[in-house]
Protein backbone atom coordinates (compact mmCIF):
# COMPACT_ATOMS: atom_id res chain seq x y z
CA UNK A 1 0.00 0.00 0.00
CA UNK A 2 2.57 2.32 1.26
CA UNK A 3 4.52 1.43 -2.09
CA UNK A 4 1.60 2.01 -4.15
CA UNK A 5 1.25 5.75 -2.56
CA UNK A 6 4.79 6.24 -2.84
CA UNK A 7 4.74 5.25 -6.99
CA UNK A 8 1.83 7.18 -7.54
CA UNK A 9 3.78 10.23 -5.57
CA UNK A 10 6.62 9.99 -8.22
CA UNK A 11 4.20 9.85 -11.08
CA UNK A 12 2.50 12.41 -9.86
CA UNK A 13 6.00 13.78 -9.88
CA UNK A 14 7.07 12.70 -12.89
CA UNK A 15 4.56 14.42 -14.89
CA UNK A 16 5.24 18.10 -14.40
CA UNK A 17 8.62 17.11 -14.64
CA UNK A 18 8.87 15.90 -18.43
CA UNK A 19 6.31 18.28 -18.68
CA UNK A 20 9.25 21.06 -18.14
CA UNK A 21 11.89 19.49 -19.90
CA UNK A 22 9.58 19.28 -22.66
CA UNK A 23 8.81 22.56 -22.15
CA UNK A 24 12.83 23.23 -21.62
CA UNK A 25 14.28 21.62 -25.01
CA UNK A 26 11.13 23.70 -27.37
CA UNK A 27 12.45 26.87 -26.15
CA UNK A 28 16.05 25.88 -26.38
CA UNK A 29 15.38 24.29 -30.18
CA UNK A 30 13.34 27.96 -30.95
CA UNK A 31 16.86 28.86 -32.15
CA UNK A 32 16.84 26.80 -35.23
CA UNK A 33 12.88 27.49 -35.77
CA UNK A 34 14.26 28.85 -39.49
CA UNK A 35 15.87 25.56 -40.41
CA UNK A 36 12.98 23.44 -38.41
CA UNK A 37 10.49 25.03 -41.07
CA UNK A 38 12.63 24.42 -43.96
CA UNK A 39 12.58 20.61 -43.34
CA UNK A 40 8.89 20.42 -42.62
CA UNK A 41 8.31 21.48 -46.06
CA UNK A 42 10.73 19.52 -47.52
CA UNK A 43 8.90 16.43 -45.96
CA UNK A 44 5.32 17.74 -47.33
CA UNK A 45 7.38 18.10 -51.03
CA UNK A 46 8.62 14.37 -50.33
CA UNK A 47 4.86 13.13 -49.50
CA UNK A 48 3.66 14.60 -52.50
CA UNK A 49 5.97 13.07 -54.60
CA UNK A 50 5.75 9.70 -53.02
CA UNK A 51 1.70 9.77 -52.97
CA UNK A 52 1.89 10.58 -56.96
CA UNK A 53 4.69 8.28 -57.76
CA UNK A 54 3.53 5.21 -55.20
CA UNK A 55 6.76 5.16 -54.05
CA UNK A 56 7.03 3.71 -50.45
CA UNK A 57 9.41 1.32 -50.38
CA UNK A 58 12.80 1.91 -50.72
CA UNK A 59 14.95 0.58 -53.76
CA UNK A 60 16.62 -2.65 -52.43
CA UNK A 61 19.83 -3.62 -54.57
CA UNK A 62 21.21 -7.09 -54.25
CA UNK A 63 25.28 -7.66 -53.03
CA UNK A 64 27.68 -8.64 -55.72
CA UNK A 65 27.35 -11.98 -53.94
CA UNK A 66 23.95 -12.41 -54.78
CA UNK A 67 23.90 -11.37 -58.08
CA UNK A 68 26.46 -13.15 -59.27
CA UNK A 69 24.68 -16.44 -58.68
CA UNK A 70 21.71 -15.12 -59.86
CA UNK A 71 23.26 -14.17 -63.10
CA UNK A 72 25.05 -17.39 -63.03
CA UNK A 73 21.64 -19.50 -63.61
CA UNK A 74 20.11 -16.22 -65.27
CA UNK A 75 22.36 -16.94 -68.39
CA UNK A 76 22.70 -20.67 -68.71
CA UNK A 77 20.54 -21.00 -71.32
CA UNK A 78 22.22 -18.21 -73.62
CA UNK A 79 25.48 -19.36 -74.95
CA UNK A 80 27.46 -16.17 -76.62
CA UNK A 81 26.38 -14.05 -73.53
CA UNK A 82 29.39 -12.78 -70.95
CA UNK A 83 27.34 -11.39 -67.75
CA UNK A 84 29.58 -9.97 -64.65
CA UNK A 85 28.19 -8.13 -61.78
CA UNK A 86 30.51 -5.23 -60.40
CA UNK A 87 29.21 -3.09 -57.59
CA UNK A 88 25.76 -3.90 -58.17
CA UNK A 89 25.45 -3.25 -61.48
CA UNK A 90 25.25 -6.35 -64.31
CA UNK A 91 27.46 -5.64 -67.20
CA UNK A 92 26.47 -7.98 -70.32
CA UNK A 93 28.68 -8.75 -73.55
CA UNK A 94 28.94 -10.96 -75.96
CA UNK A 95 25.97 -11.28 -78.39
CA UNK A 96 22.30 -12.61 -78.43
CA UNK A 97 19.31 -13.35 -80.40
CA UNK A 98 16.69 -10.48 -80.57
CA UNK A 99 14.09 -13.02 -79.74
CA UNK A 100 15.52 -13.93 -76.28
CA UNK A 101 17.03 -10.25 -75.38
CA UNK A 102 13.72 -9.60 -73.89
CA UNK A 103 13.56 -13.03 -71.68
CA UNK A 104 17.18 -12.55 -70.36
CA UNK A 105 16.45 -9.18 -69.44
CA UNK A 106 13.17 -10.34 -67.35
CA UNK A 107 15.27 -12.57 -65.49
CA UNK A 108 18.22 -10.22 -64.72
CA UNK A 109 15.86 -7.19 -63.86
CA UNK A 110 14.56 -9.46 -61.42
CA UNK A 111 17.61 -10.13 -59.68
CA UNK A 112 17.26 -6.62 -58.00
CA UNK A 113 20.70 -4.90 -59.83
CA UNK A 114 20.98 -1.22 -59.52
CA UNK A 115 21.77 -0.97 -63.65
CA UNK A 116 22.03 -2.87 -66.16
CA UNK A 117 24.78 -2.10 -68.73
CA UNK A 118 22.94 -4.01 -71.64
CA UNK A 119 26.53 -4.06 -74.21
CA UNK A 120 25.39 -6.99 -76.38
CA UNK A 121 25.62 -7.10 -79.82
CA UNK A 122 22.01 -7.82 -81.07
CA UNK A 123 22.12 -11.03 -83.77
CA UNK B 1 12.14 14.84 -69.73
CA UNK B 2 12.98 12.45 -66.31
CA UNK B 3 12.32 9.19 -66.04
CA UNK B 4 8.84 9.39 -64.96
CA UNK B 5 8.14 11.03 -68.21
CA UNK B 6 10.03 8.73 -69.95
CA UNK B 7 8.26 5.77 -68.89
CA UNK B 8 5.09 7.04 -68.07
CA UNK B 9 3.32 4.43 -70.36
CA UNK B 10 4.70 1.39 -68.30
CA UNK B 11 3.49 3.29 -64.83
CA UNK B 12 0.07 4.33 -66.11
CA UNK B 13 -0.39 0.59 -67.99
CA UNK B 14 0.95 -0.87 -64.22
CA UNK B 15 -1.85 1.10 -62.76
CA UNK B 16 -4.67 0.31 -64.91
CA UNK B 17 -3.70 -3.70 -64.66
CA UNK B 18 -4.30 -3.73 -61.23
CA UNK B 19 -0.22 -4.33 -60.68
CA UNK B 20 -0.18 -4.78 -56.85
CA UNK B 21 2.60 -3.40 -54.51
CA UNK B 22 3.13 -1.07 -57.06
CA UNK B 23 6.95 0.70 -56.33
CA UNK B 24 8.17 3.87 -58.73
CA UNK B 25 10.33 5.63 -57.37
CA UNK B 26 13.88 7.70 -59.52
CA UNK B 27 17.25 7.23 -58.13
CA UNK B 28 20.50 8.50 -59.40
CA UNK B 29 18.82 9.11 -62.86
CA UNK B 30 17.71 5.24 -63.01
CA UNK B 31 13.78 4.56 -62.66
CA UNK B 32 13.21 1.02 -60.37
CA UNK B 33 9.52 0.23 -60.61
CA UNK B 34 8.51 -3.14 -58.57
CA UNK B 35 5.28 -5.24 -58.24
CA UNK B 36 3.04 -7.80 -58.69
CA UNK B 37 0.83 -9.58 -61.13
CA UNK B 38 -1.42 -12.20 -61.54
CA UNK B 39 -0.71 -13.20 -64.57
CA UNK B 40 2.34 -13.31 -67.56
CA UNK B 41 0.27 -12.01 -69.78
CA UNK B 42 0.00 -8.22 -67.67
CA UNK B 43 4.22 -9.08 -67.31
CA UNK B 44 4.51 -9.46 -71.10
CA UNK B 45 2.60 -6.56 -71.81
CA UNK B 46 4.33 -4.12 -69.95
CA UNK B 47 7.70 -5.21 -70.90
CA UNK B 48 6.44 -4.99 -74.84
CA UNK B 49 6.20 -1.26 -73.74
CA UNK B 50 9.39 -1.14 -72.14
CA UNK B 51 11.04 -2.21 -75.64
CA UNK B 52 9.22 0.28 -77.32
CA UNK B 53 9.79 3.35 -75.21
CA UNK B 54 13.66 1.82 -75.29
CA UNK B 55 14.13 -0.26 -77.78
CA UNK B 56 16.65 -3.27 -76.78
CA UNK B 57 17.09 -2.07 -73.64
CA UNK B 58 20.01 0.25 -74.29
CA UNK B 59 19.67 2.84 -72.15
CA UNK B 60 20.24 1.09 -68.79
CA UNK B 61 17.55 3.53 -66.88
CA UNK B 62 15.14 1.42 -65.64
CA UNK B 63 15.11 -1.64 -63.50
CA UNK B 64 11.52 -3.53 -63.77
CA UNK B 65 11.33 -6.36 -61.44
CA UNK B 66 7.40 -7.46 -61.67
CA UNK B 67 6.65 -10.75 -60.86
CA UNK B 68 3.65 -13.02 -61.43
CA UNK B 69 2.70 -14.21 -58.50
CA UNK B 70 1.95 -17.91 -57.88
CA UNK B 71 -0.66 -19.11 -56.01
CA UNK B 72 0.06 -22.65 -54.26
CA UNK B 73 -1.79 -25.65 -55.49
CA UNK B 74 -1.53 -23.40 -59.13
CA UNK B 75 -1.08 -25.43 -62.39
CA UNK B 76 1.71 -24.14 -64.70
CA UNK B 77 2.89 -24.88 -68.56
CA UNK B 78 6.42 -25.78 -69.00
CA UNK B 79 7.06 -23.33 -71.93
CA UNK B 80 10.51 -23.67 -72.71
CA UNK B 81 11.43 -23.56 -76.43
CA UNK B 82 11.54 -26.97 -76.75
CA UNK B 83 14.17 -29.03 -74.75
CA UNK B 84 12.68 -30.75 -71.52
CA UNK B 85 13.01 -28.46 -68.18
CA UNK B 86 15.38 -29.41 -65.50
CA UNK B 87 14.18 -30.21 -61.81
CA UNK B 88 16.20 -29.49 -59.20
CA UNK B 89 17.07 -30.86 -55.76
CA UNK B 90 17.66 -27.26 -54.78
CA UNK B 91 17.05 -23.49 -56.08
CA UNK B 92 20.27 -22.88 -58.23
CA UNK B 93 21.82 -24.62 -61.59
CA UNK B 94 24.75 -25.23 -59.26
CA UNK B 95 22.05 -27.89 -58.04
CA UNK B 96 21.99 -31.42 -59.12
CA UNK B 97 19.18 -32.80 -61.74
CA UNK B 98 16.64 -34.52 -59.76
CA UNK B 99 14.10 -34.56 -62.62
CA UNK B 100 12.65 -33.26 -65.92
CA UNK B 101 9.59 -32.13 -67.01
CA UNK B 102 8.95 -32.04 -70.50
CA UNK B 103 8.36 -29.25 -72.67
CA UNK B 104 4.32 -28.40 -72.67
CA UNK B 105 3.79 -30.25 -69.78
CA UNK B 106 1.36 -29.04 -66.68
CA UNK B 107 3.14 -29.06 -63.55
CA UNK B 108 1.60 -28.10 -60.03
CA UNK B 109 3.44 -25.11 -58.11
CA UNK B 110 4.30 -25.95 -54.93
CA UNK B 111 5.38 -22.58 -53.30
CA UNK B 112 7.66 -19.39 -55.12
CA UNK B 113 11.04 -19.84 -53.18
CA UNK B 114 12.05 -16.22 -55.05
CA UNK B 115 11.88 -14.51 -58.44
CA UNK B 116 13.74 -17.08 -59.41
CA UNK B 117 12.99 -20.32 -58.74
CA UNK B 118 9.45 -22.24 -57.47
CA UNK B 119 9.17 -25.77 -55.82
CA UNK B 120 7.40 -27.41 -58.04
CA UNK B 121 5.82 -31.31 -58.98
CA UNK B 122 5.14 -33.33 -61.44
CA UNK B 123 2.03 -35.42 -62.02
CA UNK B 124 4.20 -38.41 -62.29
CA UNK B 125 5.48 -37.07 -58.55
CA UNK B 126 8.58 -36.00 -59.19
CA UNK B 127 9.41 -32.69 -56.97
CA UNK B 128 11.65 -30.28 -57.26
CA UNK B 129 12.71 -26.51 -58.12
CA UNK B 130 13.02 -25.29 -61.74
CA UNK B 131 13.69 -22.05 -63.18
CA UNK B 132 10.21 -19.48 -62.62
CA UNK B 133 11.13 -18.10 -66.26
CA UNK B 134 10.01 -21.20 -67.75
CA UNK B 135 6.91 -22.06 -66.31
CA UNK B 136 3.85 -20.25 -67.73
CA UNK B 137 0.93 -19.07 -65.62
Amino acid sequence: MINKISGLRKTVFLVPALAAITLLSCHSGGGSEPGNAADSSKMTTNSDTAMNTTATAPVVVATDDSLKMGIKDAVKDYPGVNATADNGEITLTGEVMRSKLQPLMMSLNSLHPKKINNKLTIK
Amino acid sequence: MSLTDKYKEIVDFAKASAVTNLQVREQNNILYVDGAVSSGTVKDQLWAIYNKIDPDFRSGDLVMNVSVEQAAGAKAKVATESSNLNIRQGPGTDQPVVGKAAHNETVTILSKTNDQWSLIKTDSGKEGYVYTQYLQL
